[in-house]
């Protein structure tokens, strides 16, 4: 739609995608020591997915089954504790030591950030497609505002 | 064992559903029935082995006493035995009264035994909020069955009348019991102290009016008679033995603790003689058989309310013992005339004659539940309104003389309407065809009605049954059921009843055999349309589907809700900066929100407010919270991507704005503006103490295991609220699909 039939868009934003995606899953692991977190690696991936939108490119498409794969995530990472007997949301610090990586800790909170991250997806998803971006982005010239093309 | 025998009805449940393709209606109520039945046989041991309290309970949420309580003691022990007894016998029933091919079975089914499920919680209940739970239950599952046939538009007002009654009736119990609960300072039926004072009337008044719209009192009535649209065994188990029950059984159990509250006596005798003599002279006014009962035990609650709301000990003894009978005569009277119905195709008094001929069973055991319902020996209705008329007895004043005279003339009336009953169906008249017995029904309405007589004999039994429920209630109800009172005041009386009782039911037995008017079900439908209307024309003035108006309304709460701020504003504690480069930030945010407000196209807008957010989050960066920063930056960016998506759809400019409308927008960004620096500055100026850095830097690395500290306390110190917003932003996301879904209804022309 409104920047698919410019190459300097389109060429831009596929280049700048992988990338982006890198940076996402970066924030994502890094969060829990470093800025960033799921929430912020969502916006990210959102942002590509947008873009990828706008320019009319091939992109994910399930916002539903992303909330509830989020969801489901999210709740087994909640009420796992509870069948081990500890409360609900309890923290599991798991630290493993990998040759040439060195020492690796992380926890149950990686899953949690995980579902946060796929529901914020979700969510931009569901956006998109209720604003029509997807029809925007394939329907020909008619419905294009003339200046925006 | 509580928990397992709720387990056994919600496995019931659960089965009757899902083999409801696949079976007929009849095999589904022989499933559907098993439960109760366990359920009665399991009271009947622990009656028998005369087994002590017990307490079940499932903690929800411990810190606000949010539990499933359950206590079983000898009050609720009796009324499982009603609930889940009859309810077997009325499941047997049912499988006589449906025909084969009888469809919405696993339906019907699924709606009785759940009901039977929330009936039995419900006498089980200790916590008040248990409950209420399966008090709003047993409402719902009511609306389902009286419903059931649902192609009848007087049949689904019926039940939407049911449902709004008792409905918001439960509401009003539920602000009761807040109040109570509060007053009382336990949630713990069983330990409820005695309460008083002004909170202790109005909790009175409220569970009050919350019971009467459960047990049909005067003047939230209305809604039983049309109840009686439900199928017979709903009627005679809901609406007779169990369910208008509930309000009775509430009143017992909260008596105690309103025993100091004279309002609760006074609504109490208020609501329970209405009702027990319009109840009666309504039944005198029904030509159809199923009408009459019903308005009966509007009568006969009424009687229940008013032996409760003395609180005396004999009264609560007598109520307890009346509520054990009338379960008893009043469910097989129901039985019978759905029995009549089946067989003969009219409840109509005026079309049924020879009945006691063409259907001797029938009336052999309406004839044995017809006396017990008027009060006449040798049988338990008898012996428990013998114990009624003496609890009067010990009453003094101007009270003795209203109460004895208003249960004395619904007594005379009762038994008035009584004959009407048995003669009215079984007497002579037209000569009606019968179809061939069915022995499924004939039998439970012929074992209600014999143990009646039964519990006469073995009066002993009964005793040992009803006493310690009393005795429960109220320590000074340790009183029996005679089998003869020897020549007492009160058993005059009752002769003096049933004598001109008698007289009166003979003159009326042919008068009034048209169905009046229900001009209470009528009014009430009225009211209920009037709210429905008023709703609909509220909700099209305020939603009217304006996005500027619904944002400039919005803004404009918000700014007002600020206003307070406006005085805890302390400006000598604020500098203009505290590093020069906010001030270059804060000028970049000035000239984007400036340009946002006076560009004309919507791209720039949309570009404009990018630019502020953008300078937002550099000045985040500044004070060192780089998530903050890092968030605010990203969400922009998507912001703004999305503002280029929607703008595909609009025009590029904004239209024109209307003088008037463009200066209210003004006053309303003016407004919006001052109270957020105000808020902003007020609340840096009136700090409440150090925010508890180290606990929560340290927390993040021993408990959190990350440096973090923003994301820990996301993902693990308060990982709930996260797990909230989650849950909130996926049903934002499901809503915006919905949304955009929804086509724009087509205009004519």
């Amino acid at each position: 739609m409104i920047a698919s039939s410019s190459p300097i868009v389109r060429l831009g934003i596929r280049a700048a995608s992988p990338p982006a995606v890198m940076v996402g899953v970066y924030l994502l692991f890094a969060g829990h020591n470093q800025p960033g977190g799921g929430f912020a690696a969502g916006l990210v991936f959102g942002a590509v997915v947008a873009l990828r939108t706008v320019a009319g490119l091939q992109r994910p498409s399930r916002a539903h089954e992303l909330m509830a794969i989020g969801i489901l995530i999210i709740a087994s990472v909640a009420l796992l504790p509870i069948i081990w007997g500890d409360a609900l949301l309890d923290q599991h610090v798991v630290s493993v030591d990998i040759p040439l990586l060195g020492k690796i800790k992380t926890g149950s909170a990686l899953p949690f950030d995980l579902g946060v991250t796929a529901v914020v997806v979700g969510l931009l998803l569901a956006v998109l497609d209720g604003l029509g971006a997807p029809e925007l982005a394939e329907e020909p010239a008619t419905l294009r505002p003339r200046s925006l093309r | 064992m509580v928990l397992v025998l709720l387990g056994f009805h919600l496995a019931g449940v659960g089965m009757v559903l899902a083999l409801g393709r696949r079976l007929g209606i009849r095999p589904l109520l022989a499933l559907g029935g098993t439960a109760p039945a366990i359920s009665a046989v399991w009271a009947v041991v622990q009656l028998i082995a005369g087994s002590s309290d017990r307490t079940s309970m499932v903690t929800w949420v411990g810190g606000l006493d949010l539990e499933l309580r359950f206590k079983v003691d000898s009050l609720a022990l009796l009324m499982t035995l009603l609930v889940s007894g009859i309810g077997a016998l009325v499941f047997i029933y049912a499988i006589g009264y449906f025909n084969r091919d009888t469809t919405g079975g696993s339906r019907f089914s699924a709606s009785l035994l759940g009901f039977s499920a929330s009936m039995v919680g419900l006498v089980w209940a200790d916590s008040v909020w248990t409950l209420f739970i399966f008090w709003e239950l047993t409402s719902v599952t009511s609306f389902l069955l009286v419903g059931h046939k649902n192609q009848d538009p007087s049949v689904l007002a019926a039940a939407r009348r049911a449902l709004m009654i008792t409905g918001a009736g439960g509401l009003i119990l539920l602000a009761g019991l807040l109040v109570l609960a509060q007053q009382a300072n336990t949630t713990i039926i069983s330990e409820l102290p005695a309460i008083g004072g002004t909170s202790g009337t109005i909790a009175a008044i409220l569970v009050l009016v919350g019971a009467a719209t459960k047990s049909a009192q005067v003047p939230f009535h209305v809604w039983l008679p049309g109840a009686m649209a439900a199928p017979t065994p709903v009627s005679a188990y809901l609406h007779s033995a169990t369910m208008v029950k509930a309000g009775v059984l509430l009143l017992a159990v909260t008596g105690p603790a309103f025993a100091n509250v004279e309002a609760f006596t006074t609504l109490g005798l208020a609501f329970g003689l209405t009702s027990m003599l319009w109840g009666a002279v309504g039944a005198l006014r029904q030509g159809d058989a199923k009408l009459i009962l019903a308005w009966g035990t509007i009568s006969q609650l009424g009687l229940m309310v008013t032996l409760l709301a003395l609180g005396t000990g004999k009264a609560v003894f007598a109520a307890i013992s009346l509520l054990f009978a009338h379960a008893l005569f009043k469910a097989a009277l129901f039985l019978i005339v759905g029995e009549v119905d089946v067989r003969t195709g009219t409840r109509q008094i005026d079309q049924l004659g020879g009945l006691a001929s063409s259907m001797p069973l029938s009336f052999a055991a309406a004839a044995l539940a017809g006396l017990s319902m008027a009060g006449a020996p040798p049988l338990l209705g008898f012996t428990a309104k013998e114990a009624a008329l003496e609890s009067l007895a010990t009453l003094d004043g101007v009270q003795q003389i209203v109460v004895s005279v208003g249960v004395g003339a619904g007594s005379v009336l009762t038994v008035a309407y009584t004959l009407r009953f048995v003669f009215g169906v079984f007497g002579p008249g037209p000569p009606t065809v019968v179809a061939p017995r069915r022995w499924l029904m004939t039998i439970p309405a012929l074992t209600l009605a014999s143990l009646g007589f039964v519990g006469y004999l073995v009066l002993g039994w009964v005793n040992d049954i009803v006493r310690p429920a009393a005795v429960e209630l109220n320590a000074a109800a340790d009183y029996s059921l005679l089998r003869w009172p020897g020549l007492t005041a009160p058993f005059g009386a009752s002769l003096g009843i049933l004598a001109v009782g008698t007289a009166l039911g003979f003159g009326v037995i042919r008068r009034n055999v048209g169905t009046p008017e229900p001009k209470g079900a009528r009014t009430a439908d009225a009211l209920l349309d009037g709210v429905l209307v008023a709703a609909s024309r509220a909700t099209g003035r305020i939603q009217h589907g304006s996005l500027p108006v619904y944002l400039t309304v919005m803004a404009a709460t918000a700014s007002l809700a600020a206003l307070p701020f406006f005085t805890g504003l302390d400006t000598s504690g604020l500098v203009l900066a505290n590093q020069p480069l906010e001030m270059v930030l804060a000028a970049a945010i000035l000239v984007s929100a400036t340009a946002g407000a006076f560009v004309g196209s919507r791209l720039g807008a949309a570009l404009t407010l990018g630019a502020v957010g953008t300078g937002v989050s550099g000045l985040f960066v500044l004070y060192g919270a780089p998530d903050l920063a890092l968030t605010q930056l990203l969400v922009e960016t998507i912001v703004v991507v999305g503002f280029v998506i929607g703008l595909g759809h609009l025009a590029q400019q904004f239209p024109a704005a209307s003088g008037g409308w463009r200066l209210t927008r003004l006053a309303v960004s003016v407004l919006g503006g001052l109270s957020v620096t105000a808020a902003l500055a007020a609340a840096a100026a009136n700090s409440v103490g150090q925010a508890p850095l180290a606990d929560l830097k340290a927390g993040a690395v021993d408990e959190g295991g990350g440096n973090n500290i923003v994301n820990v306390i996301l993902t693990d110190m308060r990982a709930l609220d996260t797990l909230g917003e989650v849950v909130v932003l996926a049903t934002v996301a499901l809503g915006i699909l919905a949304l955009a879904n929804v086509r724009p209804p087509e205009v004519p022309g």
